[in-house]
């Protein structure tokens, strides 16, 4: 099977001996499954040992062609392996194998010396004749194949016509093996970017499903979910311009820079603008669609600024779901110089947003419309999993995705899903932050009264400097928070497990006169293993007994 | 890590020290050290404006009466700015610090 084609190869020696015709069948069985499993490189030692068989040669070398710095890097070699181990970088047009590269030609060298060879390592190892040939894929160049021996020898014809037979194989194979090599790094560098679980923010509900195209290898497709130390809660979705490996690494280097740029502060237009800026600096040649969705600590509103990625859909409780209205601005990477809009939105108890990437509306056999309109119908202000589900069954069904399909669902939950809300931080005054935000934001969820808010705030924010300061020695220890709801009234607790130490110093005692004050209901319990402070204060704004 | 911010500006021998953000145990004696420093200058009244202030506990109060005591000692007015629907207004008429400064809704 194999042999037949290498017999029809043009160009190819005809006065071939009987044993070159042996050799040369077992260069054309690489394809074979006994190599199937090998990666790259150990499938070109495999072809080199049998090149140095075939041509009777001491060395072979395969120098694969680094196609951003134009250089050509040694990835195998046999006889030589210094040349690989030294991590040999040889420019186009730069010596024996850069002249190859060059001039995609064969180059026969009988002589080596300082005049015709890059780096000395050749001449060290003795080498005293060279023949290179060019890799090259479609008729395009990928690196250089060389042989060399020991001895002077003259390279005849019918060794550059067999070598460069070799070389046909060694590059059909070394590209097809990269690409599905590349494939695979792809997908799992993908897998390790998208958030391996969506983080758990009481309030909120999300989830996300991620399909890679089935064919033409994984894209640029990303979410991203998290929360700043301000207690805004970001949400990313974005689509890198380009398909496989290139454009998954470019995929994570945007990634991390939008995270980066978002603890710095500012709305989702000014991340959005130095996000910009960054593709223009360092990605010159990329482009890629983001929205970016920020939430306030208090999930009540909705920050959000798009660059030219398709818009959100809204679904409000009892609401038919509709398309989102955000300008949609430049992508990323495209120099206008434009300033970015923003939108705020108001994102009421129980309403949900569906965030995608094109692939989930766009394909083969529907118009963009006809996929936008079956998403609006299709979304519905239920429960994100079912959403979700509901959205793939409809959109992709059971045709393979040609393109990757990104979406993400956030719902705001309503007051009365809310479970309760569990702290344990340590004893340290920077706790006392995190606290509030996170009592902050539970409280808002459950739909409490500003005027209640503030005085749950104080409260708490009161037993817990309490524990912070009084409970422990200098081996510190934990304050745990448990809020929840027992309507009317919210029941929170504060917890340490030091020993309680009285206040000391002048206007140390007004903690508890603040606690006593904004709660309806105030209980502190000092025990042998630690302090209980139970605070009873109603959901509705009137103000406490 | 809570954060507060502390601009202060002198108009006719009356300092206004507005403060901003949150106040909390974390940064009370920073806030403190800061006020302290910006007291410098022996001006006749000192406003200190909590309007822009989110949240303050125990902690900021602290300031605030160790502050009156302190612009006492120098006969210097104190007065603080806080708007009736102020978050931070309902912890300083609890604190009852009315006695010891005037409070007023806005800056005059």
């Amino acid at each position: 099977m194999r042999y037949t084609p290498i017999m029809s190869t043009p160009g190819e020696p005809s006065n071939m001996s009987g044993i070159d015709d042996y050799r040369l069948r077992r260069i054309g069985s690489v394809a074979d499954t006994a190599l199937a499993h090998l990666d790259v490189e150990d499938l070109l030692v495999e072809l080199l040992d049998r090149v140095r068989e075939l041509l009777a040669v001491d060395t072979a070398t395969v120098l694969l062609l680094d196609s951003s710095s134009q250089q050509l890097v040694a990835i195998a070699a046999r006889g030589i392996e210094a040349v690989v181990r030294q991590g040999i970088r040889i420019p186009m047009g730069k010596g024996f194998a850069g002249r190859i590269a060059a001039e995609k030609r064969p180059v026969i060298i009988e002589r080596v010396d300082h005049t015709n060879v890059l780096y000395p390592t050749l001449q060290e190892h003795g080498i005293c004749s060279l023949l290179g040939v060019p890799l090259l894929s479609s008729g395009t160049l990928i690196g250089v194949l060389h042989v060399g021996t020991l001895a002077t020898r003259r390279f005849t014809d019918n060794d550059v016509g067999l070598l460069q037979i070799v070389a046909d194989r060694v590059a059909l194979a070394t590209q097809s093996r990269r690409a599905e090599v590349e494939r695979v790094a792809a997908a799992v560098l993908q897998r390790s970017l998208l958030p391996a679980r969506l983080p758990v923010v009481p309030g909120l509900e999300l989830a996300a499903r991620y399909v890679p195209a089935e064919n033409g290898g994984v894209g640029g497709d990303w979410y991203d979910v998290f929360t700043l130390p301000s207690g805004w809660l970001c949400i990313v979705i974005g689509d890198v311009v380009g398909r496989g490996l290139a454009a998954t690494d470019v995929m994570g280097r945007l990634r991390n820079a939008l995270r980066a740029y978002a603890l710095l502060g500012g709305d989702p237009t000014e991340v959005l603008g130095r996000l910009d800026q960054h593709v223009q600096h360092f990605e010159p040649e990329m482009m890629a669609t983001v929205l970016l969705a920020m939430f306030e600590p208090s999930f009540e509103r909705l920050h959000l600024s798009s660059a030219g990625h398709p818009p959100p859909v809204l679904a409000l409780p009892d609401q038919r779901a509709a398309l989102l209205d955000v300008p949609s601005d430049h992508p990323v990477g495209v120099p206008r110089g434009l300033r970015r809009r923003g939108t705020t939105i108001t994102l009421p108890p129980g309403a949900l947003l569906c965030l995608y990437t094109d692939g989930l509306v766009e394909n083969r056999d529907t118009s963009l419309d006809a996929g936008l309109e079956r998403l609006c119908e299709s979304v519905v202000a239920g429960p994100v999993d079912t959403v979700c589900a509901k959205v793939m069954a409809r959109l992709v069904g059971d045709d393979p995705p040609g393109d990757d399909i990104v979406m993400l669902a956030v719902r705001r939950q309503d007051s009365g899903e809310i479970g309760p809300l569990d702290l344990v931080v340590p004893a340290l005054p920077w706790s006392l932050r995190d606290i509030r935000v996170a009592v902050r934001r539970w409280l808002s969820a459950a739909d409490a009264a500003p005027r209640a808010v503030a005085d749950l705030l104080i409260a708490v924010g009161e037993a817990c400097t309490n524990a912070i300061e009084h409970a422990y020695g200098p081996g510190g220890g934990t304050v745990t928070v448990h809020i929840e709801l027992q309507l009317p009234d919210v029941l929170a607790t504060v917890r340490d497990t030091g020993r309680w130490r009285p206040p000391s110093g002048e206007g140390r005692g007004r903690g508890t006169l603040f606690m006593r004050n904004c709660s309806d209901d105030l209980r502190i319990d000092h025990g042998p293993t630690g302090t209980n402070v139970v605070i009873r204060r109603r959901l509705a704004g009137q103000a406490p007994q | 890590m809570t954060a507060a911010r502390i601009e202060t500006s002198v108009a006719d021998g009356s300092m206004r020290i507005a403060l901003s953000g949150e106040i909390d145990l974390a940064n009370a004696a920073a806030v403190e050290e800061e006020i302290r420093e910006a007291v410098s200058h022996q001006p006749t009244t000192v406003s200190v404006d909590l309007t822009d202030l989110t949240y303050m506990d125990s902690a900021g109060v602290r300031i605030l009466f160790a502050l009156a005591s302190q612009l006492q000692a120098l006969r210097i007015v104190l007065e603080l700015i806080v708007p009736p629907d102020s978050p931070t207004r309902r912890l300083v008429e609890l604190s009852g610090f009315e006695s010891l400064a005037a409070l007023r809704p806005r800056s005059h």
